[in-house]
């Protein structure tokens, strides 16, 4: 069939248009106002607000919380990619090459988590720290290693390493998923060539499943990242409330404090222009150092 | 499609949507900031012609209110009352835990309530009177008159709350934070109860001894339920309303001063002479609640709202007892600094008339003996005689008697609430001294350094 350009250039105005303008109002219209806000000195709860320029932007380089609050992002960050990565590459692995016959059952425990809202899993662990009646304590004392016992979250050394387990344990079930759509496309007869030309269990991970899955790895992983900033503020939030002392201060938790805690709006706006910047300038960099040419065999 | 996006008329209809789209946006701000936009809703809601009352009052009603630790029920009755004595107007709550968050696009869109009772987490009345939200009442409340003939302003406990002389807002629950402790435990143990600090030392000493637990919880997350339990007693107590007031305002060289160190000292004994339970950086203050209410530990610094609120969750036999926070040395009175929960009017009411009349209505002795029996906790009116009322709970009549004793307990009242902008970086400081990870001198300092951020 032929169509006219019109014909044509309407049926694309058809689909784009009204993504665009909901794309513009719901991301748009927030990211500029963001920035608007950025400029002014206003509590958030009133109609008062005064343009201060860059006086919020000053005050962020000024702040000693913020540099503590972007290492203990990218410590969140870290320890997560690794954490989710290792785990859900080896369960994956575990689940498609081992033929375990109770492989389905596995699937849905380990993306159980998935299906949780971060807050009841935030509410969940907190109740396994619980000094006096959590798990953790008292499993620790009951194998005898009592003196490893110590109040996990509200201890200002050992509150933000606590946060990286609940958070590993939420993760792992959906890049486990998606890792296993990836080794399940990768032909058996690939791993039939390697065996026969002598290649172990590992070699054949390392040479044939992890260069053929590499497309899902690296999304998988710029996606912990995007997330990890975006929205490691809920488990924070939810279980130390950045506490004690700003020990697991994040920069979305700290913009929460800020906006709605402190009433400095606009402060928190600011905060929040940085965590688009560094995002941004994160995922630039990770997309050009995971840069790697396709691999087809 | 590369094809596509060259097309410049593509191009440029999308650079129109985006360009509009942003302009429509803040435009619509500037248009909220003139005052075309209140007129109009006032013309629309008050535009309807009523019929007058006696006194003339009638319309919309609209009262944002808290609900926390007191329950609602004492407003349920106030309210339902009030609609009784002027059928005409048309009360609108707006209630709930959670309702100052909910509240809060409405003032910011210049369309607030009119009566607001300012409690609970996400409201702060310096906040509101420095934005100018609340009505100025001060010529108004001269003319308020209790049930007596008393008048309204010589009957407070404690007096409003002024702001340049200015009064924006009307004390209307008098709460104070003390420190409480079960009863029942300690006459069955023969635990002492404090009467001043050393002898909380030797009581805490005790109870380590006899119950082996940590005696003292206080909630870590929200490490001002400590602040402003034990310590603004303590500096009270050690400086007077003077230095209370500095601190609180954040006056240079306040919290370094040698009282303050020597409070803070007592906090940094607390802690070495391991009082403190070792968990209280965790706990929020359910948890640290729960965790008392459980004998896991003797003591916790809470307000009076305590009891209303693990109302569901209080063991059997369990007794609460309350005293003033004991930080004083010993041979001084206990010291006790109000919490006020006030009332107000929004500067930019829809029906002023009524929201004074309710405010009137609802400052009278007998809903303050009500609100004892609904809330266990005081209203902020003189003369109300608890004793001879069996509703009330036991604490709240001893703690009443307490109070109005100048031998035992001292008031001191502080000038207005300490913003959150001081509040937060100091109860961080505090938090680390409490887990013995700062000292005393350490803390002072991080203290002073928040004070001076806060000054600029």
């Amino acid at each position: 069939m032929v169509q006219s350009k019109k014909q044509k250039y309407t049926f694309l105005a058809f689909c784009l248009v009204p993504t665009f303008i909901m794309f513009a109002i719901f991301t748009l219209y927030p990211l500029f106002s963001g920035l608007y806000y950025s400029f002014f000195n206003w509590s958030g709860s009133s109609q008062n607000k005064e343009f201060i320029g860059i006086g919020n932007y000053i005050r962020l380089f000024n702040d000693a919380i913020i540099p503590n609050t972007i290492i203990h992002d990218y410590f969140l960050v870290v320890t997560k990619v690794i954490g989710i990565m290792v785990l859900a590459l080896f369960f994956a692995v575990a689940l498609t090459q081992l033929k375990i016959k109770e492989a389905p059952f596995y699937r849905i425990v380990f993306f159980f988590p998935n299906i949780m809202s971060v807050v009841v899993i935030g509410i969940l662990w907190t109740f396994i720290y619980n000094p006096s009646m959590g798990l953790i304590n008292s499993g620790l004392e009951f194998i005898g290693l009592e003196s490893w016992t110590r109040p996990w979250l509200g201890s200002e050394t050992w509150a933000l390493p606590s946060l990286v387990l609940p958070s590993i344990w939420a993760g792992i079930g959906l890049f486990m998923l998606m890792l296993m759509g990836g080794i399940s496309n990768v032909s058996k007869s690939y791993y039939e060539a390697a065996e026969i030309d002598g290649a172990n269990q590992w070699q054949q991970f390392w040479k044939v499943t992890l260069p053929l899955v590499w497309p899902q790895i690296k999304i998988s992983i710029l996606y912990i990242v995007i997330t990890t900033l975006n929205g490691s503020f809920v488990i924070v939030q939810v279980m130390t409330a950045g506490g004690p002392n700003n020990s697991t201060h994040v920069m979305g938790s700290y913009l929460y404090q800020q906006a709605f805690v402190q009433y400095n709006f606009g402060y928190g706006a600011t905060i929040g222009v940085m965590i688009l910047v560094l995002s941004l300038i994160t995922v630039l960099l990770l997309q050009f150092l995971m840069r790697r040419d396709k691999v087809e065999y | 499609m590369n094809k596509l996006f060259k097309n410049r008329r593509f191009l440029w209809i999308a650079m129109l949507l985006m360009v509009a789209l942003v302009a429509a946006a803040c435009s619509s701000d500037d248009n909220a900031d003139g005052d075309d936009g209140v007129e109009e809703d006032a013309a629309e809601t008050g535009g309807s012609p009523e019929t007058a009352t006696e006194g003339g009052i009638s319309g919309d009603l609209e009262i944002q209110y808290f609900v926390g630790g007191y329950g609602d029920s004492w407003w349920k009755e106030v309210i339902a009352d009030f609609k009784e004595a002027y059928p005409d107007v048309n009360v609108i709550e707006h209630a709930g835990p959670n309702i100052n968050d909910e509240m809060r696009s409405r003032w910011i869109s210049n369309d607030p309530p009119d009566v607001v009772y300012i409690d609970g987490a996400g409201s702060s009345e310096t906040q509101m009177v420095e934005d100018g939200q609340l009505m100025n009442l001060t010529e108004w409340v001269e003319g308020i008159e209790l049930e007596g003939g008393d008048k309204l302003v010589d009957s407070f406990i404690v007096q409003p709350g002024k702001f340049d002389g200015e009064i924006y807002s009307l004390p209307l629950v008098f709460d104070t934070w003390g420190t409480w402790y079960d009863r029942a435990l300690f006459q069955e143990k023969g635990y002492e109860v404090p009467t001043d600090f050393e002898s909380f030392m030797s009581s805490m000493e005790e109870i380590k001894e006899g119950e082996g637990i940590d005696p003292l919880v206080t909630s870590g997350q929200h490490p001002y339920y400590f602040l402003r339990g034990m310590l603004f007693p303590a500096f009270a107590a050690a400086g007077g309303e003077e230095l209370l007031a500095d601190l609180i305002t954040g006056a240079e060289g306040a919290w370094t001063s040698d009282a303050t160190l020597e409070t803070m000292k007592k906090v940094e004994r607390l802690q070495e002479e391991g009082m403190f339970d070792s968990g209280l950086g965790a706990l929020n203050h359910t948890q640290s609640q729960m965790n008392f209410l459980l004998h896991d530990n003797a003591f916790i610094p809470v307000g009076f709202w305590l009891p209303n609120e693990m109302a569901n969750d209080i063991p059997d036999g369990f007794d609460f007892g309350f005293i003033p926070s004991p930080m004083q040395d010993p041979g001084e009175p206990f010291a006790i600094v109000p919490d006020l929960r006030p009332l107000a009017i929004a500067e930019n009411a829809e029906n002023p008339d009524a929201a004074k009349a309710f405010v009137e209505f609802a400052f009278t002795r007998e809903y303050a003996m009500a609100f004892s029996e609904h809330t266990g906790a005081i209203m902020n009116i003189t003369e109300v005689d608890l004793t001879e009322n069996e509703n009330v709970p036991g604490y709240l009549t001893e703690a009443n008697a307490m109070i109005n004793d100048p031998e035992q307990v001292q008031i001191y009242e502080k000038p207005h609430p300490m913003s959150a902008d001081l509040e937060t970086p100091i109860g961080n400081a505090l938090m680390s001294l409490m887990l013995g990870n700062m000292t005393a001198e350490e803390f002072v300092e991080e203290a002073e350094k928040a004070a001076a951020d806060y000054r600029n």
